[in-house]
């Protein structure tokens, strides 16, 4: 009883962090790149500011009060790894270069002045997505459990909980599980879904993929979920919990 | 500088010398010279010619020897002004001034290819900076208006991508010694890199992507290491075969002081004919030219930058049934050490 008494508050605890979204401001001098990006963060969840290049400056970015930085490193008005060296001086937002530079020495540089991550153009959309994720998850710092209903997913050790009953996840399952339950509510596409499982080493093909969805639908019916994942025909699966 | 070859040239000396003997011995007989006389003349003639003739060998054999002898060894005999000494015969002074200036001249316009040469990897990498811009706009753009895009535009613009690295790498592998930096790479994170950039193709195709015990780090540079092992992975998805379950297959072995990683297919694989010519630079061989979209240049900057991180490449293959690639890196006992 007391479990799940600490789960329901933990549940909401949840929900409150989310309510609050994450603000991601984005530094990219060309603009056809600015706009789309901005509207790729705000189709996931997130809010994004784009600064005009005019107004670059370390007092505007850090009076924006971001949760991230997206940072081209060719920006015209100063250079990017220069501004990354002045907003460390004074901040320790996450901040995530971006170029189109693909050498080692850029990123060892850039990597060694303190950015938390270095992304290279033409990135894939969705990998640009996991990896914000994976640095808001990794400040965050909260433990490994996620919450769906009633059931408790514990991504450690792969294991879906009700009450008593316990089913445990391969790890395939584990992964798309994980992506549904982190877009809850919106419709996922089968490509994110294997860019996920791709960006975890799991190289499988279109066929495993049905194959594990099935099983995981299985595995969900047996603690009494029967349509927790939907089929939207031609667009992808979403995971509905209201 | 032969003395024979030095005596012919000097013929017309010679046969001066012969009339004006000539001249000397009848001004002796008109002047009724007694024979004694006429014979130490003589004597003293031929002495003083011999002398003056030797004289001026020994001084041009000097500079001409040390300059033939200099050429030869050097391998890079434009050089050869450098080791010579000021000689001191005029025509020698001429020459070395003459040799002198051809150089200077001809180094100014090396240099200035050099410059143009330059000038001309800068535009060409800052222009494959500024075209990935416009690529990375569009893998957004289709990104966020998937409804209104076919699948294949991504699969065409991943092409025109690979080509643009191609290029890139090209120009790098040329003057390699600014950009690259050794660092222990884990194999297993470059796999990963790559097989997301394929994902589309590899799916699109049906290929499955098989990888194997890849947990190794190994001391190379990440990113070319990344660009050699895709350039081997396209190809093994442009030369699949048409039908039956295609794979490419990963796997890497630590064998004592080195690991080697292998990369193989199922494909069309190369005709033996072909096999020892894969790395030259511009050849297309026989699947080139059937699969009609080769430039023959991909395997030829792999072998480039392979050679200057100092891996070893190896090709090995079976027409009809397999390819199989094998990248052998080092371990460095120093550094083992020093870690």
């Amino acid at each position: 009883m007391s479990i799940s008494l600490y789960k329901i508050c933990y549940n909401n605890k949840k929900r409150n962090v989310d309510d609050i979204m994450k603000k991601i401001l984005v530094i990219e001098d060309d603009l056809s790149i600015q706009k789309e990006l901005a509207s790729l963060l705000e189709n996931s969840g997130y809010q994004a500011i784009c600064l005009p290049l005019n107004q670059i400056s370390v007092e505007n970015i850090l009076k924006v009060k971001p949760d991230l930085i997206l940072l081209d490193i060719n920006i015209p008005v100063s250079n990017g790894e220069v501004l990354l060296q002045e907003i460390r001086k004074k901040s320790s937002v996450p901040i995530v270069m971006v170029t189109s530079r693909n050498n080692e020495v850029d990123e060892v540089l850039s990597m060694s002045y303190g950015a938390d991550d270095y992304i290279t153009k033409p990135y894939n959309p969705t990998i640009l997505l996991l990896r914000i994720g994976a640095i808001f998850k990794r400040m965050e710092n909260h433990s490994e459990e996620l919450v769906y209903k009633d059931l408790s997913f514990n991504i450690q050790k792969g294991v879906i909980t009700r009450g008593e009953q316990q089913i445990v996840l391969t790890k395939n399952e584990m992964i798309i599980f994980h992506y549904l339950l982190t877009h809850k509510n919106q419709i996922v596409t089968r490509d994110e879904l294997m860019t996920d499982l791709w960006n975890n080493d799991e190289y499988i093909n279109d066929n495993a993929l049905t194959v594990n969805i099935s099983r995981l639908r299985n595995k969900l019916k047996e603690v009494g979920y029967y349509e927790a994942i939907e089929t939207r025909k031609g667009q992808g699966y979403i995971l509905l919990c209201d | 500088m032969r003395l024979k070859s030095y005596l012919k040239d000097k013929w017309w000396l010679f046969v001066l010398f012969f009339f004006m003997y000539m001249i000397i011995l009848l001004m002796f007989l008109a002047f009724k010279v007694n024979f004694s006389c006429c014979l130490a003349t003589s004597i003293l003639l031929f002495l003083f010619v011999i002398i003056i003739i030797m004289i001026d060998f020994f001084r041009k054999r000097k500079f001409y020897t040390t300059l033939v002898n200099h050429i030869t060894m050097l391998d890079k005999s434009y050089l050869v002004l450098e080791t010579l000494e000021k000689p001191n015969f005029y025509e020698g002074k001429l020459l070395y001034q003459i040799l002198y200036d051809i150089n200077k001249s001809m180094i100014e316009n090396v240099k200035n290819y050099e410059l143009q040469m330059t000038d001309f990897k800068e535009y060409v990498e800052m222009w494959i900076h500024e075209v990935k811009i416009p690529i990375a706009s569009f893998m957004l753009i289709f990104h966020n208006h998937q409804d209104k895009f076919d699948k294949k535009a991504v699969l065409q613009m991943h092409r025109l991508e690979n080509y643009v690295e191609q290029i890139l790498y090209y120009v790098r592998s040329e003057n390699a010694e600014k950009d690259y930096l050794i660092n222990e790479v884990s194999l297993s994170k470059v796999i990963s890199h790559i097989a997301l950039k394929n994902k589309d193709d590899l799916l699109e195709n049906n290929i499955d992507f098989i990888v194997n015990d890849v947990n190794y780090k190994v001391l190379t540079d990440s990113k070319w290491l990344e660009f050699i092992i895709n350039q081997i992975v396209n190809n093994s998805i442009k030369y699949k075969k048409e039908n039956g379950n295609s794979y490419i297959k990963i796997t890497a072995i630590d064998k004592k002081d080195q690991i080697i990683l292998t990369i193989e297919d199922n494909g069309i694989g190369i005709p033996l004919a072909d096999l020892p010519k894969v790395f030259q630079k511009s050849f297309t061989g026989h699947n080139g030219r059937f699969k009609n979209q080769s430039t023959g240049m991909g395997l030829f900057i792999v072998k480039n930058l392979c050679d200057k991180l100092g891996h070893k490449i190896n090709i090995e293959s079976k027409e009809g049934s397999y390819t199989r690639v094998f990248l052998t890196f080092s371990k460095d006992q120093y550094y083992e050490v020093l870690r």
